[in-house]
């Protein structure tokens, strides 16, 4: 007994400070990253279709219903659309992150996840971090094919800025999405509910048409829901219009958000056992 | 991580271990290991089925107890709990001095756990799987970099160590599975069914692997349904059924308890089979099976009285599709152990 305890003891620092665990914290979130991102340049399919899917809604949007959307949104309708399309584009980003946590979890590396001495958080933090570049990867190549397509970014600021605050609202998604993986479990079933809030979110937003368009019922929800803001708020970076506001509503709705879904989505994935 | 992780065999572990042979029977040895694992009067509920009741046993350094049983007995859920993967309900269980219930995060840095589903990551090389589970260790990068190649080497994985783990084969994907439960030097190794499904080649060669980790000085608790597996493996049996022990102490103590070889005759019809059980009356232990059509007659003093009753059988004019003479098998035990009659 005593032989083992101490054969052991070099193993676990019961005093370990508060920094220390945080330090190891972040290097299990560190190690899962790399790891979620191993996975996915095994699967570069993944990432081409979230590209797809954004050119496919650029191209119906600007040339099919553009003429007759257009009309309303007072700018050229392809600088009123690649903002939308961008914060569509990480919103799916952000679905991935929930399929990917439910497979995972129905997975025996789940088991070994939990015998192992880390923090079990960096499962679900490693993850969205390992989504969120996955998601620059593919927004960076959407805005070149919005810029082919005649999109003009007022300055490379404006551009980065845009990019930044769309992978924020996709990171801020990934741990709504990752809460309801780490309840539900179900990868199937996981990809079925994220309809219920990805089409809404989508379609009744500011992102290919602006609100006022729309029946009066609908014009609350579609005006300050979190796309929609975030919508404006790119739109306003990228065209170099003043974005002040816009900005600061898009980012409460991400702390928002965090402040929810971090916490939420740590302690169901715990419970999960 | 000061241990050193090369096959480190002291003199003293080289005592135990020639102490600990299947010749010896007595329960107390001069020199028993220290405890690894240690469980005393364990307790699992779901909802009101009892799951896991009142098990107690010790694994040493360098010992292996196989905790045997059939599908559901309980094996997986006492993994489960000594593992940290699983409330405790009741009772006490100790990993290297460390309580489970108590303090999981100190247990899990003396574990290693290779569970039923392959708990790998089917993406990634075994490499990339041992370099994954290794950081999350907080291995040093130069250390968890001698200890991989060190691993490779020693269980034989480079043919197929740069390969996704979804290619490989059934075998392959297991061993991968049992060294990624080795990264870090576990003191303690938790090893759930690690054989079911492999064919025979790819067994005899995770057996090694588990011999060679005992004699380096690892605790081992293996969960088997083969007796021929705790046989070879185990220092120690624990049997259990429906979540309490059954029976427990060395293989050979065990096989002296059921060494009784079984007469099998089959009919061909249920009718026969209800006429010969009749026909033999009331001979111990004998057991019928009616989905088969068999009976099972324990062969205890010779094959006298067993020819006996298959010629008395055969005199009857009930046709017998066949017969045979067989070893005991785990059935068997269980079911002279949980026989009332017996």
């Amino acid at each position: 007994m005593t032989n083992t305890a101490s054969l052991a003891k070099h193993r676990f620092d019961p005093d370990a400070s508060i920094s220390a665990k945080a330090r190891a914290a972040l290097l299990d979130t560190a190690t899962v990253t790399w790891r979620d991102m191993v996975r996915t340049s095994r699967r570069p399919e993944m990432l081409a279709f979230a590209v797809i899917m954004g050119v496919f809604f650029l191209v119906l949007f600007n040339y099919v219903f553009g003429g007759a959307i257009g009309a309303g949104t007072g700018v050229d309708y392809i600088a009123f659309v690649v903002p939308g399309v961008l914060v569509i584009t990480a919103l799916q980003g952000a679905q991935q992150t929930g399929t990917g946590l439910a497979a995972d979890l129905s997975e025996g590396v789940t088991d070994r996840f939990r015998s192992l001495p880390m923090n079990q958080g960096a499962v679900i933090a490693g993850r969205t971090v390992a989504d969120a570049a996955r998601n620059l990867a593919g927004l960076v190549l959407l805005a070149l094919v919005g810029i082919a397509m005649g999109f003009r970014f007022s300055s490379f600021g404006g551009a980065v800025a845009s990019i930044a605050l769309t992978l924020a609202v996709g990171f801020a998604f990934s741990w709504l999405s990752a809460a309801i993986a780490a309840k539900v479990r179900n990868p199937e079933m996981v990809g079925m509910l994220s309809m219920f809030w990805l089409f809404p979110l989508m379609l009744a937003s500011s992102a290919f048409a602006p609100p006022e368009s729309m029946p009066g019922w609908l014009q609350g929800f579609a005006t300050h829901q979190p796309i929609s803001v975030a919508a404006n708020a790119v739109r306003d970076l990228s065209l170099g219009l003043d974005a002040g506001r816009d900005v600061l509503y898009a980012l409460a709705w991400v702390i928002g958000m965090l402040a929810v879904f971090i916490p939420l989505s740590s302690r169901l994935y715990r419970r999960a056992a | 991580m000061s241990r050193l992780y090369v096959l480190d065999i002291t003199p003293n572990i080289l005592d135990i271990m020639s102490n600990q042979g299947h010749e010896t029977d007595s329960a107390i040895r001069p020199t028993d290991p220290p405890a690894v694992i240690e469980a005393v009067g364990l307790h699992k509920s779901f909802g009101d089925k009892m799951a896991v009741r009142d098990l107690s046993f010790t694994v040493g350094a360098g010992r292996v107890v196989g905790l045997l049983g059939p599908n559901g007995a309980g094996k997986t859920t006492t993994i489960k709990m000594l593992t940290t993967l699983l409330p405790i309900d009741g009772g006490v269980a100790r990993v290297a001095g460390f309580d489970v219930s108590s303090n999981p995060t100190a247990v899990r840095t003396v574990i290693g756990l290779a569970g039923q589903a392959a708990a790998v990551d089917e993406m990634l090389t075994a490499r990339e799987n041992l370099k994954l589970f290794g950081r999350l260790y907080k291995m040093r990068k130069t250390d968890l970099q001698a200890r991989i190649s060190d691993l490779v080497e020693r269980f034989r994985l480079a043919d197929f160590a740069d390969r996704p783990v979804s290619t490989l084969s059934g075998g392959e994907r297991r061993r991968v599975d049992v060294v990624a439960a080795l990264v870090a030097d576990p003191l303690a190794l938790f090893l759930d069914e690690p054989t079911t499904g492999l064919d025979p080649r790819s067994r005899n060669e995770m057996w090694e692997a588990i011999e060679s980790l005992a004699a380096s000085g690892t605790a081992i608790l293996l969960t088997t349904q083969y007796l021929e597996e705790a046989d070879r493996l185990a220092d120690e049996i624990v049997m259990i059924d429906e979540g309490a022990v059954v029976a427990e102490g060395t293989p050979r103590q065990l096989k002296q308890q059921l060494k009784r070889d079984v007469l099998e005759i089959h009919f061909e019809s249920d009718h026969d089979l209800v006429e010969a059980l009749t026909i033999v009356g009331d001979i111990p232990r004998m057991t019928s099976t009616s989905e088969t059509r068999e009976i099972h007659i324990p062969i205890d003093e010779g094959a006298g009285p067993a020819l006996d009753t298959l010629r008395l059988l055969g005199d009857s004019g009930l046709t017998i599709a066949d017969f045979q003479f067989r070893r005991p098998t785990l059935d068997d035990v269980f079911l002279s152990l949980t026989n009332p009659n017996a």
